[in-house]
Formats: structure tokens, C-alpha cells, sequence
């Protein structure tokens, strides 16, 4: 899994260093990196669990596609795990893996609050990766949803 | 608003039009300014335009969505979907167009400015 993972990441690095080589070599950032070979919470929760909202955003054809889920502790309101699994580039993984570290232990108002802004900062994301934080950002709100709506189906 | 465009080749003649016409107004610009660190460049779909300390915007083709994706220092990342009754490229969530953003946004930068000035309805059809 780790070898096609690379496999990926290489290729869509590739892909996206074309338009940039003009104007000469970017790298990724360092903490970039660090959330790639460091990703946190990647996985997903059993399908049995309760208590999890799934959001799943992107798509293969743009090279993005991130899911991420949350568990949340119907009592208190608040999230007590996360998972996620992102196809796509350094930037998106570490946007999703950064996410998931941020919102553990917030409730969902707090999590839905997260701004992709943060995300860009936090991680130094150069202005052609502001879109990945865009996904993360639409991806919790999407788990949070599918959470309410769980909870709620007469709704 | 619900006219988008169904074709992928009528997309991108709309996208190239559409991203050829900003580039010569700003080159236009560009020629005139003394901005230090100004720069604009544009190949492959991608146009990067660095305003010095003021940040670099890009704005780039998104062809599987059929969508035109917009970076501004100032206000973030947008996607920006065609719209062809009205012949804009505007942002679902709000309905504001593309050409509204960077106009209000570059002309604190660059002075009074029209990123589409000179395209024409007919060019868009």
C-alpha cells in the first residue's frame, strides 16, 4: 500500500510541477512533508461503529478525492476520533491529516468552524494549494452533516 | 443558476477566451506599472500573476469540472462555474462573478481596472 501510495504521489507531484518548473523548482513545504510520512488518523472506521459521520469530497478525475470521518459521542457532542484516507497530492493529504488532528476533541460547531484559511497558514501552502485546504475545510462540514442527518432521519 | 455548459470543448474555447482576454489586460497593465515584483505568466492553463508583497494570484483551468479555479492572497481559493445565459464565470455559493473578485480586489494594487475589458458577448458564445 505504501509503495502505490508513492506511486501516486509521485506521478500527481509530476503532474503538478509541470505548469510550476517554468518560473523553476518548488518543493513542498516541511510540514507538508512531515504529514505525508507522518500522516495522522489515516483509516476508516468499521462500518458497524456507530456514532460516525462520513464526509467524502473530490473527485479522481480533478486528482482530489478525500474522505473523512468522524466519531462522535452522542452525550457530550463532541468529536472522540477521526479517520481519514485522501488520494491526491502532498498538500491535500497534509491539509486532510492536519484537519483531523484539529478538530479531535472539538465539538461539532467548533469543528464546522475550521477555516481552510488555517489550514494554508499552518501549513505554508503555496497559492496553488489553497484549494486543498478548500477540500478539507468541505470535507468536515460534509462529515458533520452526514452525522446530523444520521441522528436525525425524520428530519 | 442552472445553464452551465454541457460540452467539454465548448468549455474550454469559453475557459481560453476567457483567461487570453485577462492575460493581454494585464500585460497592458503591466507595461505601465512600477509595482516592484510584478510578473504574469501564462502557459499550460495556468496564469500567475505576482504582485510584489501584495501576493501572487493564480487562476487555472479545471477541466473535469468544467470550472475555471481562482487563488487570491486576499480572499482564498474559488471555483468558478460558467454560467451561459449570463456569459459570467461565477462562484455558486454567492453568484458573485469572477471578473467582479479580481476587479475589486487588484484595484487597490493596479488602479481602476476591467480583467475582461474588450471581450465581447459574441466571443463567449
Amino acid at each position: 500500500m505504501l509503495r502505490n501510495t508513492l506511486t501516486l504521489l509521485n506521478r500527481n507531484t509530476r503532474l503538478i510541477q509541470r505548469p510550476l518548473s517554468l518560473s523553476g523548482t518548488r518543493y513542498y513545504h516541511e510540514k507538508v512533508i512531515d504529514h505525508y510520512e507522518h500522516p495522522r488518523n489515516v483509516g476508516s472506521f468499521a462500518k458497524t461503529e456507530t456514532g460516525v459521520g462520513t464526509g467524502l469530497v473530490g473527485a479522481p478525475a480533478c486528482g482530489d478525492v478525500m474522505k473523512l470521518q468522524i466519531k462522535v459521542d452522542d452525550d457530550t457532542g463532541k468529536i472522540v476520533d477521526v479517520k481519514f484516507k485522501t488520494f491526491g497530492c502532498g498538500s491535500a493529504i497534509a491539509s486532510s491529516s492536519f484537519m483531523t488532528e484539529r478538530v479531535r476533541g472539538l465539538t461539532l460547531d467548533e469543528a464546522g468552524q475550521i477555516k481552510n484559511t488555517e489550514i494554508a497558514k499552518e501549513l505554508c501552502l503555496p497559492p496553488v494549494k489553497l484549494h486543498c485546504s478548500m477540500l478539507a475545510e468541505d470535507a468536515i462540514k460534509a462529515a458533520i452533516k452526514d452525522y446530523r442527518s444520521k441522528r436525525t432521519p425524520n428530519r | 443558476m442552472d445553464s452551465i455548459i454541457a460540452l467539454p470543448h465548448t468549455y474550454h474555447r469559453i475557459a481560453d477566451v476567457t483567461l487570453d482576454q485577462i492575460m493581454d489586460n494585464l500585460e497592458v497593465i503591466g507595461d505601465e506599472t512600477d509595482l516592484a515584483g510584478f510578473d504574469l505568466e501564462y502557459s499550460q492553463g495556468v496564469l500567475t500573476l505576482r504582485l510584489g508583497e501584495h501576493g501572487t494570484y493564480v487562476l487555472n483551468k479545471q477541466p473535469p469540472n468544467k470550472q475555471i479555479w481562482l487563488s487570491s492572497p486576499k480572499s482564498g481559493p474559488k471555483r468558478y462555474d460558467y454560467d451561459i445565459k449570463e456569459h459570467k464565470w461565477f462562484y455558486h455559493r454567492d453568484n458573485h462573478t469572477m471578473d467582479e473578485l479580481l476587479n475589486e480586489e487588484l484595484k487597490d494594487i493596479l488602479g481602476d481596472l476591467d480583467v475582461l475589458a474588450g471581450l465581447a458577448t459574441e466571443d463567449l458564445e
